[in-house]
């Protein structure tokens, strides 16, 4: 106990509502910028093998990044403490894949302006979810209510804008429209229901890298299932990706940084909920956008009009974060938020006092020091290979790129990493 | 894992949510084929 509350008092005291908001934010930085190095990828491949070129590279990062800032030891025991959860995070992955398989669907029918703000949507299901299941925005007041949806709304509105200004250079092959807003529907449903599965790890005490490392599975095999069933089978698909060696370092590189991405969601999804972190991290078209006009020099043809449009749709994007991150849940809410809490400790036999510490930032077992092993060593050493080996005779596309914007875009991603992954470090120990 | 956790699983609403949703999307994927 004297441990405990010596090692809290070390700790930052920044509170958990601004914690979980950079954390949304830092992940909008990360999810956008993820998206450059697929632009480097040569034309003439599969989006499907595109896709599992990211998801392999996002499988390495799953466990490295964990692995890196916890160690397996006590990765291996949070899991033992609630087994029960490994459905669910398994269940999450499964819901990724099957939605980022049909958002290909989607722009291939309806180009990305259309398809985008559809599954952006996502966000929207994903408060549903948290105000019908978890009791996220229970008991707080009309005004925070407004400034949550409000937000979310402004956001995926905003996203909408930004799509429609951007259409021209994004836009794919038209046609068969309304199996694309299916398709497109589809994902924002199954990207918004699988924040139920983040939301319940995190009430019941799960660390968000423990988290990911089974997540990870369910994503990999889902994804490798889908590709195989739409490349004709497992020999065409080692085939495709045999003959897709040359560009695979890219989607890697893509995959390992919409992990970091990722994992800053997973912790705002944690300390301040999927009704607000989802819609903070959702604005990562805006570091999508930076990244096409600013390096790639996607935008140049845009009209007076279209720039307009960009501004606009950016503005609104903009007020919907700063809404959403002035909404503070008020003491009747976390109430409600303790209560849903305990309904998982009730039902699965769980500490309610160690997951309400952890739940609040505070794991005990965060500041033991962790016994590291030497397979922790090989698995470094496997990710760093696999990066080396594909980074050798790897071929980019001739497109222009402006190195001084990417200079200062790469550093616009950095700073976010260090600066939350400090915060993070200092207020919770990454727990 | 207990027994009694299994059960828990089985009949948890936050389980069947997510999982109707997933063969929903299956499903509709199969048919976009």
């Amino acid at each position: 106990m004297s441990t405990n509350a010596t090692t809290a008092s070390v700790r930052s005291t920044i509170s958990l509502h601004k914690l979980g908001v950079f954390c949304g934010l830092a992940a909008a930085v990360w999810l956008g910028s993820a998206e450059a190095p697929t632009k480097l990828v040569t034309v003439g491949f599969s989006p499907f093998i595109i896709s599992m070129g990211m998801v392999m590279g996002a499988f390495v990062a799953r466990w490295t990044v964990p692995t890196l800032l916890k160690g397996t030891g006590f990765l291996f025991t949070d899991l033992r403490e609630k087994p029960h959860l490994i459905v669910w995070a398994l269940l999450g992955g499964m819901l990724w894949a099957v939605a980022n398989t049909l958002t290909i669907f989607a722009v291939r029918n309806v180009g990305l302006a259309i398809a985008f703000p559809l599954w952006n949507t996502n966000s929207l299901v994903g408060l549903f979810w948290g105000c019908l299941l978890f009791k996220e925005l229970r008991g707080s007041q009309a005004k925070d209510w407004a400034k949550v949806i409000g937000g979310a709304g402004a956001i995926v509105f905003g996203a909408a804008v930004l799509a429609i200004a951007t259409a021209q250079q994004n836009s794919g092959a038209p046609g068969r429209a309304t199996i694309g807003i299916i398709a497109a529907l589809g994902a924002g449903v199954l990207l918004g229901t699988m924040y139920i599965p983040y939301r319940k790890a995190y009430i019941s005490g799960m660390n968000p890298l423990s988290f990911v490392t089974i997540f990870t599975f369910g994503e990999l095999g889902t994804v490798t299932l889908l590709t195989a069933i739409n490349t004709g089978g497992i020999s065409p698909l080692l085939a495709e990706l045999h003959r897709a060696r040359p560009m695979l370092f890219w989607p890697f590189l893509g995959g390992f940084c919409w992990v970091i991405g990722d994992l800053f969601q997973q912790y705002a999804a944690k300390y301040i909920g999927i009704g607000r972190g989802i819609p903070l991290s959702n604005t990562n078209q805006l570091w999508g956008l930076a990244w096409g006009a600013l390096v790639f020099g996607e935008f140049t043809s845009v009209t007076t009009s279209g720039r307009l449009l960009i501004l606009v749709g950016s503005t609104i994007m903009i007020l919907g974060a700063i809404s959403i991150s002035m909404a503070e849940p008020a003491p009747s809410e976390k109430e409600h938020w303790d209560r849903a809490m305990h309904r998982e400790c009730n039902r699965y036999g769980l500490n309610s006092d160690s997951v309400a510490a952890v739940v609040a930032g505070n794991d005990p077992l965060a500041d033991d020091k962790q016994q590291r092993r030497w397979w922790e060593l090989v698995i470094m050493l496997v990710a760093a290979g696999i990066f080396v080996w594909l980074a050798l005779g790897t071929r980019a596309q001739h497109i222009y790129v402006s190195m001084p914007w990417m200079i200062v875009l790469i550093l616009g991603t950095m700073i976010p990493l260090g600066l939350v992954g400090t915060l993070l470090w200092r207020r919770t120990r990454f727990s | 894992m207990k027994r009694s956790n299994f059960v828990e699983i089985l009949t948890d609403v936050h389980l069947w949510v997510p999982v109707v949703v997933l063969i929903l999307g299956i499903a509709l994927l199969m048919t976009l084929r």
